[in-house]
């Protein structure tokens, strides 16, 4: 049986470490992702990914169900990502690129694809995530939850604190910057109009 | 790319929301209409959704999981860690009932269960004698008050039984003697055998605490030894993967060779 987010919630409440365990296996990738892409470094986002289901935890006894637990979860993690970056007083740092690990591709890749197509996608991966460094914060943050966990403007107006109006221009000034960087880079150039 | 050179009212807005469908149904009727005619729009547009295909593509690294790899029965949350001051007072439980568990005595003879524990033992247990004096009457002797705390109640006892019988026997005729004396024995034997209970049902409890704090040992040990057991399989599971790699590699190679020829 399939329990939903707010079953299980209550299971936690009332003692089931087993009802919480399933929230974290159910959330721990999104979070994980969420903060990566906003953080752009992998060890700080496994722990703030980690802090986020601590401090819930901790917090679920005063969960009253007022917001989604997905959403309650982001909330978390988003305050974490703005401490981390008030407190490195540094934009989000994209990790220097590697010698690329043929094995290590290998690993990630299909079976049908070659190891040049998966080198290709990887650069191309890169040359995102640096153009995503760039941006200020808060636009970055926009396209993040728009584009890769799929909030409304109004789910993402609520959880940032903005009007919606603002989320709509965040976006727009974001994905225009990102237009403009992936239009000057080689590798990218070809294909952004 | 264009310089913007469109007044569409709200523009920036729309196309935005236009890009993500999330236009009413009459604004996107009319913006769709607009696009038609307007090609700085119907640019935009495409660039941004050349942007968001690009997006796509982004993936963060793999995440092993937050949950330990160790099976669910035997598992604590890393969530569900007990606080640091727990932790701490379990720590000095566990030397404290370590040191004397290295020690343990338990003896059961003729004078009934005696339990001893500690480094600095007394070579004998010497703990209570009993000797009849002139008059019948039976006294405590002189004992060490160190050890047991008992041990200091029970000279106490005697120095004030002492000090009765001396005062009784100087002040009063034979025949009350004997029966105060009589008095002062019965009170002695039940003061002893309160306190003994008392010392034994400590000491019940001292071996049960003891007891379950080896359990409690042996349980972590194979918790330890589990974890490191599953460590060592997705050591084997690793070599095993890259011994895949590997091999997918070569057949690459060679399949690419065999093309050119």
């Amino acid at each position: 049986m399939t329990w939903t987010d707010e079953e299980l919630v209550a299971k936690s409440i009332r003692g089931d470490a087993d009802s919480f365990n399933e929230l974290v296996l159910r959330w721990e990738r999104p979070i994980y992702a969420l903060a990566y892409r906003t953080i752009g470094r992998e060890e700080d986002a496994r722990d703030v990914c980690q802090e986020t289901f601590l401090r819930a935890f901790r917090a679920l006894p005063g969960f009253r169900g007022q917001a989604k637990f997905s959403s309650w979860l982001y909330r978390i993690a988003l305050n974490l990502c703005r401490d981390w970056i008030r407190r490195e007083r540094r934009t989000p740092v994209v990790q220097p690129p590697e010698d690329v690990d043929l094995l290590e591709l290998a690993a990630a890749s299909e079976p049908s694809e070659s190891i040049e197509d998966l080198v290709a996608r990887q650069d191309l991966s890169r040359v995102v995530e640096r153009a995503m460094a760039l941006l200020p914060e808060e636009q970055r943050t926009a396209i993040v939850l728009k584009e890769y966990h799929g909030l409304t403007f109004q789910e993402i107006a609520d959880l940032v604190g903005c009007p919606l109006s603002t989320v709509k221009t965040r976006l727009y000034q974001g994905l225009t910057v990102l237009r403009r960087e992936l239009a000057k880079n080689p590798k990218t150039k070809g294909t952004i109009l | 790319m264009t310089d913007m050179l469109c007044g569409y009212a709200n523009r920036d807005e729309t196309v935005v929301a236009f890009l993500y469908d999330e236009l009413e149904p009459g604004e996107r009727r009319e913006f769709n209409a607009h696009l038609l005619t307007c090609t700085v729009c119907r640019d935009e547009v495409a660039g941004l959704r050349a942007v968001r295909t690009h997006l796509a593509r982004w993936e963060p690294p793999a995440l092993t999981s937050l949950q330990s790899p160790v099976p669910e029965t035997s598992r604590a949350a890393w969530w569900q860690a007990p606080p640091a001051w727990a932790q701490v007072a379990a720590a000095l439980l566990f030397l404290g009932v370590s040191a004397g568990i290295a020690n343990l005595d338990v003896r059961y003879d003729q004078n009934g269960l005696n339990i001893t524990t500690g480094w600095n033992k007394p070579a004998t247990p010497k703990l209570v004698t009993a000797q009849p004096s002139k008059g019948g009457t039976t006294l405590v002797t002189d004992q060490s008050t160190a050890g047991a705390p008992w041990r200091a109640d029970l000279a106490a006892l005697e120095r004030q039984l002492r000090n009765d019988l001396r005062a009784s026997q100087a002040s009063a005729p034979a025949a009350q003697t004997v029966r105060a004396v009589s008095s002062s024995d019965a009170e002695t034997l039940r003061r002893v055998r309160e306190l003994l209970d008392e010392s034994e049902k400590r000491q019940q409890r001292e071996l049960a605490l003891r007891i379950a704090e080896v359990v409690r040992d042996v349980d972590t040990q194979r918790k330890a030894d589990l974890r490191n057991i599953d460590h060592t399989l997705g050591l084997v599971r690793n070599d095993l993967g890259v011994e895949v790699m590997k091999q997918r590699q070569s057949l690459n190679l060679l399949y690419r060779a065999s093309q050119r020829q």
